[in-house]
């Protein structure tokens, strides 16, 4: 019995698990790649070729469908986590020449009742972004506009180093410290709005989405209200033109005036 | 004789209370996402829980526990000390650095990737280096096993293989090729990432990796299960096992099919061709029959033991069965899970009827009841049957027993019954809040609240099964006497060679796979543009 | 039986028994696999048919799933095609206005991470995955409101990715397609 071979036509158990295997695998192979496509009445193959590459998952692009009617422009600018991660302290300093023309605004020094964004410390990748739809027209400011038009693409990269170097003085303007509102911490998932600290700070942080501690809270306000009516729209595909939409007045005053007072 | 006990004890304890821990962490998820409580508020906890929860059932607990079987079995059935302890124990090891390296940055909200990875959200690269630490700890073992198997073989040329070690070793092997589906995710996708050295990755190739290990690892999970079926039920309630060949090709046919159909978790991922679907859809079918197999070989020798103990007429054995013996308790509760499960299992597995309840709470359902039910049930009655024999001190506690038992199968079908339900309901499955309030989820409020029930009794369950193993802790030393697995009825003298070793079936189930995978993960690998940019989880960029 | 029996002829009658159960779990596997395959072909609920690809960083800035293009588009030949993109932690458009009655086709991709797309109370149930589009063939029977929640763990605000599908007449929807290009309900 230990003579026995096993790997040789003359076993039985190897003829028979081979082939049943055998047969078994190739059968559904052809039930798969052959007839199951062409058992398809709404599809048209160009051959049998065609068939079988498009049932064992050989891709094409999705085909590019042009839109006629363009409503509004939107965003162009690709985002992706760890972009911009590195500046250089040669663009840090390009950057810090070109902000003294920024600092009359976005100073930290009167940030309480600001209209104006606070930037020290804001994320390089979101700078570079609204700069960027700023200057194409994306995002409109009667103020930002035209500083934002005669920006260089590298202008752009140098300012969002700088500003994402500069340390973030703590805020001066500690509210009471109600805690966390059920906006900021649960959403309001059957409204589709998912709690502001899944994107922007306290639970996680999505590429993108700005840094709101200690952000100015009429700024705060104003933009969710801009969102909510579509009057800003350069947040890529609607994503937050879709929470602010439904939030209430009373959330949009909880959370603005709660990242406000964050420190 | 067992000459490793403190290896297999150690491997118990371990996997045992890392159990406990993510038992209760299960529960509290059920709990918190229930109407019953008001809402945790930080649904970060939430997936931080699930996380853990489920890297610990489902890497660290079932791989402990097949390891310090498979070394149990390996000195009980070839009945003699095990070779390599030395290597079993570093194992042991990188197991337990393995799992703590993991586990610190999920407790520390650094890695709420779920233990399914899901790329490209990348976590802590600690939580994918403690999983790739856990996976190779295990590898040691699998070499051990078939080691232990090689040496036995030589010295004892011809004889067959003692079934239980032959399982055990088909389990191990199966284990081998099927984790290497996630470490080539890990090591070729996902480690990279993390670790800086990319920043991209492709979230379709990985699914088609992971998928690779994720059917299969059930099957791991069952393994110890199905040898205590064949090896130690039929002793255990005084009958004798109805074939021993029947049992070898169950092993074999899971082996060769239990992996390469994974592709049906992905039925509908637009990343693989519809053909490829199909196919592995129609070898899921085939799995299916090594455990119709099973049944009837474990009724068969249940029927043996119920005649032997008086049992007359075509159901007068079932009356006559020991029902009040743990273990009979124990595979009854376990095969009825297994049915329920399976046939849930039969419906996930066509394209057709997936669609339905495809990543509903209805998977979750039928997982549960496979794994945490009919798999976990069996771990339940490995361990009361092996105590005895590892700490010289008897298990007396046979009403605890029962009621633990009891408990458990009545936990499980009260927490899974709901979920398949609210699941075909359309009910989306890890989610850390549902809004009961709205009206469109309120048919869902009290199922969920049942289910929650069901983990309550759950947990009780588990707690006795701690009190029992404490209780024979802190027994008064008694001599086991000399272990035995089942005999069958017909014992083999003995067996073709094809169902004596794994060659052929290893060369079956590694030609199965490239033909099933390798296609469309050549296909994948040479895409382009499918890259993705990594989503940083739990870290400020 | 007994175990009294002639052990030989016992071993016998034991590999029969067996060898009639194993035929019967076969043909149990088989039926249920030519059900499987049966309905799959005659009620065409088949897996999609090609692998398509597109670049979630740039979905939004050409392309089919450019902001202006989302909701939905009557098609020369009646029909109707969705398209959809899914992101941290929406879908846009966020309510999908469709007809009842009509061949329709969900076209969506993800923008960033792997999300899930379920209508519940239909078949429609699908994986987005970034980097591929999914495509999905259905037909509404009557009116009505349905859910559309994420099904797949996407990040911390999983649990807030609920989208709503408005499914209405079809006469109501073709009145409105003159007005709009694309289609959708969002307030």
């Amino acid at each position: 019995m230990s003579s026995e071979r096993l790997f040789t036509l003359s076993n039985r158990w190897f003829t028979t698990a081979l082939g049943l295997t055998a047969g078994f695998a190739a059968a559904a192979a052809l039930g798969g790649l052959v007839l199951l496509p062409y058992a398809q009445p709404n599809l048209k193959f160009s051959g049998i070729w065609d068939a079988i590459c498009s049932a064992a998952g050989v891709s094409r692009e999705a085909a590019t469908v042009a839109p006629s009617a363009v409503e509004a422009k939107t965003s162009a600018v690709v985002m992706t986590s760890r972009m911009l991660n590195h500046p250089s302290a040669a663009s840090i300093g390009h950057g810090g020449t070109l902000a003294l023309q920024c600092a009359i605004c976005h100073s930290g020094d009167n940030v309480t009742r600001s209209e104006f964004p606070y930037l020290a410390g804001q994320y390089a990748a979101v700078i570079y972004k609204e700069l960027h739809d700023f200057k194409a027209g994306v995002r409109v400011n009667a103020i930002m506009g035209p500083f934002a038009a005669a920006l260089t693409e590298q202008d752009m990269i140098d300012l969002a180093a700088y500003y994402s170097y500069l340390p973030r003085v703590p805020a001066y303007h500690p509210g009471p410290g109600a805690g966390e509102p059920a906006i900021v911490l649960s959403g309001a998932p059957l409204r589709n709005i998912p709690p502001c600290a899944s994107c922007h700070g306290a639970a996680d942080n999505k590429a993108g989405s700005p840094r709101l501690e200690g952000q100015s809270p009429v700024y705060l306000k104003t933009q969710l209200q801009a969102f909510a009516s579509a009057a800003r729209r350069n947040d890529i595909s609607e994503q937050m033109r879709n929470i602010a939409r439904r939030m209430t007045p009373a959330e949009i005053d909880q959370a603005a005036s709660f990242y406000a007072e964050r420190p | 004789m067992l000459s490793s006990k403190r290896l297999v004890l150690a491997h118990f304890w371990l996997a045992f209370t890392v159990f406990g821990l993510a038992l209760l962490l299960g529960a509290w998820q059920m709990l918190v996402r229930s109407p019953l409580l008001a809402w945790i508020s930080n649904p970060e906890w939430y997936y931080r829980s699930v996380t853990a929860h489920g890297t610990v059932m489902g890497y660290v607990f079932p791989t402990l526990i097949a390891m310090g079987f498979g070394y149990a079995i390996s000195e009980l059935a070839l009945e003699r000390p095990l070779i390599g302890q030395r290597w079993a124990w570093t194992g042991f090891g990188l197991v337990v650095v393995g799992a703590v390296m993991a586990m610190v940055p999920v407790s520390m909200g650094l890695a709420s990737v779920l233990y399914t990875f899901y790329p490209p959200l990348i976590g802590s690269p600690f939580y994918y280096l403690g999983i790739v630490l856990v996976v190779v700890g295990s590898w040691i073992w699998v070499a051990l096993m078939s080691l232990n198997l090689y040496v036995w073989k030589r010295d004892n040329p011809g004889k067959p293989v003692p079934l239980a070690m032959f399982a055990n070793v088909a389990g191990s092997l199966l284990w081998g090729w099927t984790a290497v589906g996630a470490a080539l995710e890990l090591l070729l996708q996902i480690l990279p990432v993390a670790l800086g050295f990319r920043t991209t990755i492709d979230a379709g190739l990985a699914r088609v990796f992971f998928s690779w290990t994720l059917h299969a690892i059930v099957y791991f999970w069952l393994m110890p299960a199905y040898i205590a079926y064949y090896t130690i039920i039929p002793r255990a309630i005084g009958g004798k096992l109805y074939s021993d060949s029947m049992a070898r090709i169950s092993f074999i046919l899971f082996l060769v099919v239990a992996m390469p159909i994974g592709i049906h978790h992905l039925f509908t991922d637009p990343q693989v061709g519809a053909g490829f679907k199909f196919m592995h859809s129609a070898l899921t079918a085939l799995v299916a029959l090594p455990t119709l197999l099973t049944v009837f070989t474990i009724c068969a020798s249940a029927e043996i033991a119920g005649r032997l103990r008086g049992g007359k007429g075509p159901f007068g054995w079932v009356a006559a069965l020991p029902w009040r013996n743990p273990m009979m308790l124990a595979v009854t509760f376990s095969f009825v899970m297994l049915g329920f499960g399976g046939a849930g299992g039969l419906i996930n597995m066509s394209f057709q009827l997936d669609a339905s309840i495809h990543n509903t709470q209805w998977v979750t359902g039928h997982f549960h009841l496979i794994f945490g039910g009919a798999i976990v049930i069996m771990y339940f009655a490995i361990a009361y049957d092996l105590w005895p024999h590892l700490t010289g001190r008897a298990l007396t506690s046979l009403g605890l027993m029962r009621a633990q038992l009891w408990l458990w199968f009545v936990g499980m079908i009260v927490t899974t019954f709901p979920w398949h339900y609210v699941g075909i309901l359309g009910m989306p499955r890890r989610m850390a809040f549902y809004d009961f309030t709205n009206t469109a989820l309120a048919p869902e409020a009290l199922p969920v609240t049942i289910s929650v029930f069901g983990g309550f009794l759950l947990v009780i369950s588990g707690a006795l099964f701690f009190v029992v193993l404490i209780k024979g802790q802190l027994a008064p030393k008694a001599e086991a006497g000399v272990y035995r697995f089942s005999i069958a009825i017909h014992p083999p003298t003995s067996v073709p060679v094809a169902l004596n070793g794994y060659s052929l079936w290893l060369v079956l189930m590694i030609g199965l796979t490239v033909v099933n995978y390798g296609f469309p993960i050549a296909q994948l690998l040479a895409l382009k543009n499918t890259s993705v940019p990594a989503v940083y989880v739990g870290a400020q960029p | 039986m007994t175990l009294q029996d002639n052990h030989a002829a016992g071993a016998v009658v034991a590999a029969r028994v067996e060898r009639k159960w194993a035929m019967v779990s076969v043909a149990v596997i088989v039926l249920l696999a030519g059900m499987a395959a049966f309905a799959g072909i005659h009620q065409a609920t088949m897996p999609q048919a090609r692998v398509e690809t597109a670049d979630p960083t740039t979905l939004h800035i050409a392309g089919e799933f450019v902001e202006s293009n989302l909701g939905s588009a009557l098609e020369p030949d009646g029909s109707v095609t969705v398209r959809a993109v899914a992101q941290q932690y929406s879908f846009t458009p966020q309510c999908l206005l469709v007809p009842a009655e009509t061949p329709i086709t969900f076209r969506a991709s993800s923008a960033d991470v792997v999300h899930g797309f379920l209508i519940q109370g239909t078949n429609i149930n699908t994986m987005l995955v970034p980097g591929y589009v999914s495509a999905i063939p259905i037909r509404f029977d009557k009116p009505g409101d349905h859910l559309m929640p994420c099904h797949e763990f996407c990040g911390i605000g999983h649990e807030g990715m609920w989208a709503n599908v408005k499914v209405i007449d079809k006469a109501a929807f073709l009145a409105m397609t003159s007005a709009h290009r694309r289609l959708t309900c969002v307030e």
